[in-house]
């Protein structure tokens, strides 16, 4: 109880003793950091690998996703390519920048621009997409696209982790591509038009900045877009065998 | 629910009578006193009387420690102590050695959890209360008194010739907080 | 450091009270050394920690403050009541302290006890910048002890405050290495069959929530008073001599669950205030948490302090010991905990169907008077018939721990299981003793001498602890300081303020500048605290005396989870005249600035 009185001691020192002190002092209101949007970024490449395929391709692969904004939005720049070591020529290439909003406890929606400048002729696509955390685990990423040219197609790709141990993981991808419509130019026909699944192990050597992985990807075309590849002299199924780093900063 | 509780108790009687006697066994005088707080023998003192008491040192409880904390007795001396809770809590006061206050620690610590001592009150009714076995929380041995806060009484005590004799409270955590003191033999 | 002045300046300025101390400290770049590794960092004087700060009761306090630093600085003294614009919290108490500016913080020092300082701009506190308070009463202090020693624990990372909020912005789980793996899948089949495990892994998988999400932040090493485990800070003693030990978590996000094989250890105070004391074998502390134990090593061998991370994935280690060298064993860290769907038992909108044995009713402790319903007269008239013949001899096994408090249900937990009425029934999270002694529950702290008179609260307030870990967004009711209103209390009112953690992690709650008194069921005798941890799954009540003017932080004291926006500004509007002036003012002000 004794604290009692005192408070009321210090009360009477406070109002009596401080005035002219305190007085200029008025309460201010917030205006840090703390008080604005928390900003962040960050650089995450899901893959960095070389590739070689069972007809002796090789070739260099990234996916790389970078990001800067805040919880309510963010300004994203996804970034794929395959580059073939032999020809010296990009695949593909394909540069995504898009907002991002969240829409769910677990997903966000994501509209932008994408632009595909491989070897052959270019694309420029509008993108609508949502990405996000389905339950069990699974990382979705699905989109919707419209090509320059008026094409429409989609893709969605999945992914879904096995700890070995918590260091030790073990990665499967599943990548799928639909076209709503043709698109000879680019060799894209209607319908299926491709499937890449992976299976990566990897290694957290340092965090989760540097993950060294090895693995398996199989790449297939369908339908019409197979008939495409085989007229022009190509495959419609890969092997590869793949070594690599997934890489986070 | 609560007749479980009362069970407990009861079990704790029987139990630390026993830890108690064994307390006193390991200073030498396991004598057949029966029942609760029963086991002091000339390693502390006895019971004295009044009339033969050569002096009267007032002892004040606070929370959680005596005033004074140390006295001095001559060997064999009989000493009328008056001691006055002046704290918050319920303390104790008891004449023993450290082993003795370990095994009585326990009989305090049931107390507590029955709820016969609560921060500032003591329920005389469950002390007086038959725990099935015969036996009660009375806590009326002549070496100790229970005090609520503003309380006082009377210990006399014939102190024997020497030992490792403190008087304690043995309230649950007040011994291990400091509120002990030492007997010093002249 | 320390330079008492009587008198001279400090009449002037006080003319009530005679004592006075200067003091002075420089904010400075340092560099730690935690024995695992080196990294710069923040600290006081040139080191971190600071230096142990000793104040006494009834003092006048000024404290000048350089900083050495290129960016703004500031410093909060934990858990002491002062005056708001003495309490450091740049954008509420002040503005902040700019790079080569020197502040002088002054103020009456109004209590004892066992605090902490430590910045409060951006992540300089998990940087290193933190150190002891001690504060000695005017009177005695109400237990013994030969000697005394701070015992100021800490998370040490490797990585920077800005990497790790970045890291967890970017992968929620970058830094949780407990994460269930295949192979504990293998092993919960053989012990829970598969179809258990199955649908257990499925229940997880759908709400997409870990199990093992029990510590955000883990590959620290933890520090004792700076020093790592391998550095092994040491305390010494003479065998027989009662030690004081004051312990505080100065963590950015890490609980300890602390003991001392060998000892018993004799709480007496927790958050600078004198608790009635108990005995105990183990403690939890909450991250800016202080307790105060006292034990009393009676031979002249070394004692090991461990405090193992509450998840189990560090620990601290320091040493007692008769002379320097000496060291004892360090135990093994035990099994990573794991959160049970009780935990999950806040979060709306689930099926609590499945959840057995979830009984939030027996948290809400309002109104009854739980402690005292332990000895209620009506006992009296019990029938103690049914006793007669009852096998007595299995009870000296009873585990009496959760008795103390109020959950006299926790008797009839199957399989003596752990209980703790401040964790939701079957929480993977009660803590249990590592030898099976006795671990302290905040329902056996008492307050040794009630602060203030128990009266009604005038009104309640609810503070649902919200956020969603996959964005690592961290919320109350829902909204992020960013967006929130202040919080508004009118001086002299008595608040309640009732906590509902939705969330599965577990919160340390800190209101600045007035005293937190925690229901625990025993009225008069509530604890007064100035961190109040929230467990998942459950609801605590505390309630204050809005007996300080000003505004004030009031925040979740995990260091990621206050900066992600799990903290709010409260405003006592009203109070003694001068103080009334400028609370308009600034409620005026605020209106402008915050809407």
């Amino acid at each position: 109880m004794s604290r009692i009185r005192l408070l009321g001691a210090v009360s009477l020192l406070v109002s009596i003793g401080f005035p002219t002190a305190l007085a200029a002092q008025e309460m201010i209101s917030d205006t840090t950091a703390r008080k604005q949007p928390l900003t962040t970024w960050g650089v995450q490449l899901e893959e960095f690998e070389y590739r070689y395929s069972d007809d002796d391709e090789e070739l260099g692969v990234w996916d790389a996703d970078s990001f800067y904004g805040t919880d309510e939005l963010k300004l994203r720049w996804i970034s794929k390519g395959e580059y073939s070591l032999e020809e010296r020529a990009y695949e593909s290439l394909e540069n995504q920048l898009v907002g991002q909003v969240p829409i769910s406890k677990f997903f966000d929606a994501k509209a932008g621009v994408r632009f595909d400048t491989p070897e052959g002729p270019d694309r420029t696509y509008a993108v609508l997409g949502v990405v996000g955390l389905a339950p069990q685990w699974f990382e979705i990423d699905a989109n919707l696209y419209m090509s320059d040219e008026g094409d429409t197609s989609a893709d969605l790709d999945a992914e879904y982790e096995w700890l070995l141990t918590n260091y030790w993981i073990l990665y499967a991808t599943l990548d799928a591509t639909v076209a709503f419509s043709e698109d000879r130019e680019i060799g894209v026909g209607k319908g299926l038009v491709s499937t890449e699944t992976g299976l990566r192990l990897s290694y957290d050597l340092i965090d989760r900045t540097f993950s060294p992985y090895v693995g398996v990807v199989h790449e297939r075309k369908y339908g019409d877009t197979a008939d495409f590849a085989k007229a022009g002299g190509g495959g419609t199924e890969d092997w590869f065998a793949v070594i690599g780093a997934r890489l986070a900063f | 629910m609560s007749a479980s509780k009362f069970l407990v108790a009861a079990a704790a009687i029987s139990m630390s009578a026993t830890a108690f006697a064994a307390g006193a066994h390991g200073e030498g005088h396991g004598s057949g006193r029966s029942g609760h707080g029963g086991g002091h023998g000339a390693a502390t003192g006895e019971p004295g009387k009044a009339s033969e008491a050569s002096r009267t040192i007032t002892v004040e409880m606070h929370d959680n420690y005596y005033e004074p904390d140390s006295i001095e007795v001559k060997p064999g001396e009989t000493v009328r102590f008056v001691v006055q809770n002046k704290g918050n809590l319920v303390h104790e006061f008891n004449i023993g050695t450290p082993a003795m206050h370990e095994a009585h620690q326990k009989e305090m610590m049931m107390m507590v959890e029955h709820g016969i001592i609560q921060g500032g009150t003591l329920n005389r009714d469950m002390m007086e209360m038959d725990m099935g076995n015969g036996k009660a929380m009375k806590h009326n041995d002549p070496n100790s008194v229970l005090l609520e806060p503003g309380q006082s009484r009377e210990v006399v005590w014939k102190f024997s010739d020497k030992g490792d004799i403190e008087f304690a409270c043995n309230v649950p955590g007040h011994y291990q907080a400091g509120m002990y003191g030492e007997v010093d033999f002249d | 450091m320390n330079t008492t002045l009587l008198a001279g300046i400090a009449a002037l300025l006080l003319p009530v009270i005679g004592l006075a101390g200067e003091y002075s400290l420089t904010v400075d770049r340092v560099k730690i050394d935690t024995g695992d590794f080196v990294k710069t960092g923040i600290g006081y004087n040139g080191k971190s920690p600071g230096p142990v700060l000793r104040f006494r009761e009834g003092e006048e306090v000024s404290i000048n403050v350089t900083n050495n630093l290129d960016e703004m600085t500031s410093i909060h003294w934990h858990g002491l009541i002062l005056p708001f614009d003495q309490d450091g919290v740049p954008g509420i108490s002040f503005p902040g302290i700019r790079p080569g500016e020197t502040f002088t913080y002054r103020f009456p020092i109004q209590q004892a006890g066992t605090y902490w300082f430590h910045s409060h701009s951006g992540f300089q506190e998990p940087d290193g910048a933190y150190g002891a308070i001690v504060i000695e009463p005017e009177g005695r202090e109400p237990f013994r002890y030969d000697r005394e020693y701070v015992v100021q624990l800490t998370d040490k990372h490797p990585h920077s405050g800005d990497r790790i909020m970045r890291n967890l912005k970017m992968i929620p789980d970058y830094y949780n290495r407990q994460q269930q793996t295949v192979g504990e899948f293998f092993s919960d089949v053989s012990e829970n069959g598969l179809m258990n495990t199955v649908r257990d892994r499925i229940a997880w998988g759908d709400m997409r929530m870990m199990k093992a999400d029990v510590e955000d932040l883990q590959g620290f090493t933890g520090l004792i008073n700076g020093k790592g485990p391998e550095q092994n800070w040491t305390g010494l003693f003479e065998p027989g001599e009662r030690i004081r030990l004051r312990f505080i978590n100065s963590s950015a996000m890490t609980y300890f669950d602390i003991r001392i094989p060998g000892l018993d250890m004799t709480v007496v105070q927790a958050d600078g205030n004198n608790v009635q004391p108990v005995n105990v074998d183990e403690f939890r502390i909450g991250v800016a948490e202080t307790y105060d134990v006292i034990v009393r090593p009676r031979q002249a061998r070394a004692y090991t302090i461990f405090a193992e991370s509450m998840g189990r994935s560090g620990y601290a280690r320091a040493t007692l010991a008769p002379e320097e060298g000496l060291e004892a064993d360090v135990p093994q860290l035990r099994e990573p905990a794991r959160l049970t769907m009780a935990d999950m038992g806040g979060m709306p909108g689930m099926d609590h169907g499945s959840m057995a044995g979830m009984d939030h009713g027996s948290m809400d402790m309002s109104g009854t008077d739980g402690m005292s319903g332990m000895g209620d007269p009506s006992m009296k008239g019990m029938d103690h018939s049914g006793m007669a013949g009852m096998d007595h001899s299995n009870m000296q096994e009873m585990d009496h721990s959760g008795m103390a408090g109020m959950d006299h249900d926790s008797m009839e937990m199957p399989k003596g299981g752990a209980s703790d009425p401040f964790y939701a029934k079957g929480s993977g999270l009660v803590p249990v003793a590592a030898n099976g002694g006795k671990f302290l529950s905040y329902a056996d702290l008492k307050a040794q001498n009630p602060l203030y008179e128990d009266r009604e609260p005038t009104r309640e307030i609810e503070l649902r602890l919200t956020g969603n870990m996959e964005r690592y967004i961290w919320s109350i009711n829902g909204v992020k300081y960013e967006d929130a209103d202040p919080i508004r209390l009118q001086y002299g009112e008595r608040v309640r303020f009732k906590f509902v953690n939705e969330t599965m992690m577990t919160h340390p709650m800190h209101l600045h500048g007035m005293w937190s008194i925690l229901e625990v069921g025993a009225g008069q005798w509530n604890p007064i605290k100035h961190t109040v941890s929230v467990q998942p799954g459950t609801t605590v009540y505390m309630e204050t005396e809005v007996d300080e003017p000003g505004q004030w932080a009031f925040h979740c004291h995990l260091s990621y989870h206050a900066a992600a926006g799990m903290f709010r500004k409260v405003i006592v509007e009203g109070g003694p005249e001068s103080a009334q002036a400028k609370a308009k003012a600034g409620a005026t002000t605020e209106e402008g600035g915050d809407a």
